[in-house]
């Protein structure tokens, strides 16, 4: 159901991966031959209960982390030649903007960084960009001039300023107070469905999930593992009159009793 | 509402400027005038204990040159060994903290100097480079040379991890990392290094002059040598001006850095 540029074509491919931490006695797996791709301009979504290694995926596809077995690779490229080519944005937790530059330079930041990277690239105009992200008055401020939601959509402008090829979002918006952190996925689900990118994207937050993604993966814990790969066949372009329909509450309920399982199986 | 901006509050009426400037400044006038007068009636009760105030103001008014000149060898020394000390201080931060060798290579010997006094090293330095300047500046250095080089390094170090992983995507080149964020960054560290090593510079200088009296001019030296006279109204004076240099460089640093540290509101460590 879902209308991607390249329907069938791989971006993300992430292979039987497995991570483990701590010395020899005191060895923890973290994450157990975890397999999954995601298309290109496909946004999917991470869920699944605290400390089953949702961060710790999200960093090993970033290059942040190196996984122990298994492979991945973005666009045909291993995670190195794809950072070296800025094809992967971050957006952390936090919106890590550095205090000492102003909006406008923080968001234009990622195009100096690495000028060889962009080559191939379409940079975006950094004013344009905020502009779209509702920031265009705030191009001279400084990040603690801001609110929490508008340093956090400067975060995403920054991360997609440079036109990577993933963009992965580590619950950008769990710092938010429930009424900001609906504003500000409704303003990233509207600004993504005209710029169509590869996502993965980690959220505690069932109705985010759904709202935002064309897959949920599910993933269990003890060790980290993928537990259900759920479809979510709304049509898009979507918008908060989705919420009210029975399709969307029909899969909440779904979505939710899956995640109880889960949850149920670890603590047996 | 979510789109507010925040802004300082402003102060408005000119009788709230007033109360506060009262509130901000009384106290501590009251304090100096109250010191004042105990210092007042202690000098004219015992003579050989402290000279009043008067009698210091008129040894200072009487020979303004003499206390200028000194006073400009003091300074002379902290500009140029506190200066010294200051930027040695840094650069090896960045290097210990770039390369972790160098870190494992010097650490130790810092310690040792740490700990050793400098007051027990200034003589030596003195008997093994003369009565010049040198060992001054050396002395001065050292002092703050040790607070610049551990606040510094703390402040490489205490880069945003979210922000340095945002680069690391980038694959940012470990010069792009230092000059965007490791080097703003540690800025409020480096100044509260400065905070510290300020008033020690003065100290040193001071110090290093003491060992030396009489050899240079300076106003360590001056106090030492008016003290062995018993002239206690040129020491207290000198005394006094020491001071005054200690406050003008804290002043002076508080001033930089609310033009290049606006962005963070407060000290870091130290203070
Ligand atoms: N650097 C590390 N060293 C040792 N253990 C780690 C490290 N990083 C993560 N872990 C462990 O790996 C597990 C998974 O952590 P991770 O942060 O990926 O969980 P998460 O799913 O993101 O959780 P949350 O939803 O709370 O953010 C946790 O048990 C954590 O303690
Ligand atoms: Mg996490």
């Amino acid at each position: 159901m879902t209308a991607t540029a390249h329907p069938e074509e791989i971006g993300v491919e992430v292979t039987n991966v497995t991570k483990s931490f701590g010395g020899d006695e005191a060895r923890v797996t973290v994450l157990n031959g975890v397999t999954l791709s995601i298309r290109k301009g496909e946004f999917v979504s991470l869920i699944g209960p605290s400390g089953c290694g949702k961060s710790t995926l999200l960093k090993v596809v970033a290059g942040l982390s190196e996984a122990n077995g298994g492979t991945v690779s973005i666009n045909g490229k291993s995670v190195r030649e794809a950072a070296r080519d800025k094809a992967i944005g971050l957006v952390p937790q936090s919106p890590a903007l550095l205090p000492w530059r102003t909006i406008l330079d923080n968001v234009s930041l990622p195009i100096s960084i690495n000028p060889r990277g962009n080559t191939g690239r379409r940079l975006r105009d950094p004013r344009e960009l905020l502009q779209s992200f509702g920031l265009g008055h705030a191009l001279d401020r400084y990040p603690a001039q801001l609110s929490g939601g508008m340093q956090q959509r400067a975060a995403i402008a920054r991360a997609f300023v440079f036109d990577p090829e993933i963009l992965l979002m580590d619950e950008p918006f769990s710092a938010l107070d429930e009424m900001n952190r609906d504003q500000q996925r409704m303003g990233l689900l509207d600004f993504w469905q005209s710029n169509r990118k590869s996502v993965l994207f980690v959220t505690h937050s069932v109705p985010e999930a759904i709202m935002l993604s064309d897959r949920i993966v599910l993933m269990a814990s003890h060790p980290g593992r993928i537990a259900e790969i759920i479809d979510v066949d709304l049509p898009r372009p979507r918008n908060e009159a989705l919420y009210a329909t029975d399709a969307f509450r029909d899969l909440e309920f779904y979505v939710r009793s899956a995640l109880r399982k889960v949850m149920e199986a670890a603590r047996v | 509402m979510s789109d507010s901006i925040a802004t300082a509050p402003r102060r408005n009426s000119s009788a709230f400027t007033m109360t506060r400037i009262i509130w901000n400044w009384g106290p501590p006038t009251l304090t100096f005038v109250i010191v004042a007068v105990l210092w007042q009636l202690v000098a004219i009760n015992n003579p050989y204990v402290l000279p009043t105030l008067d009698a210091v103001g008129a040894s200072l008014a009487s020979d303004p040159g003499m206390y200028w000149a000194n006073l400009l060898v003091t300074c002379q020394e902290i500009v140029v060994g506190a200066g010294a000390g200051i930027i040695c201080g840094f650069l090896l931060a960045v290097a210990m903290s770039e390369l972790p060798i160098v870190e494992k290579a010097v650490m130790p010997l810092i310690v040792v100097i740490m700990v050793t006094p400098v007051v027990a090293i200034a003589p030596a330095l003195v008997v093994a480079f003369g009565f010049g300047m040198l060992p001054k500046y050396i002395v001065t250095g050292l002092v703050v040379f040790f607070p610049m080089l551990v606040n510094s390094l703390a402040g490489l170090r205490d880069v945003d991890q979210k922000a340095l992983d945002v680069f690391k995507t980038l694959h940012a080149s470990r010069w792009e990392i230092f000059r965007d964020l490791r080097l703003p960054g540690c800025m409020p560290f480096v100044f509260a290094g400065l905070r510290i090593a300020m008033p020690l510079a003065v100290v040193g200088a001071a110090v290093a002059e003491f060992v030396a009296a009489g050899q240079q001019a300076g106003l360590g030296s001056l106090v030492t040598i008016a003290a062995a006279q018993a002239n206690l109204p040129v020491t207290w004076a000198s005394i006094a001006l020491l001071c005054l240099l200690g406050v003008l460089l804290v002043s002076l640093l508080a001033l930089l850095r609310k033009r290049i540290l606006w962005w963070s509101d407060e000290d870091v460590v130290g203070r």
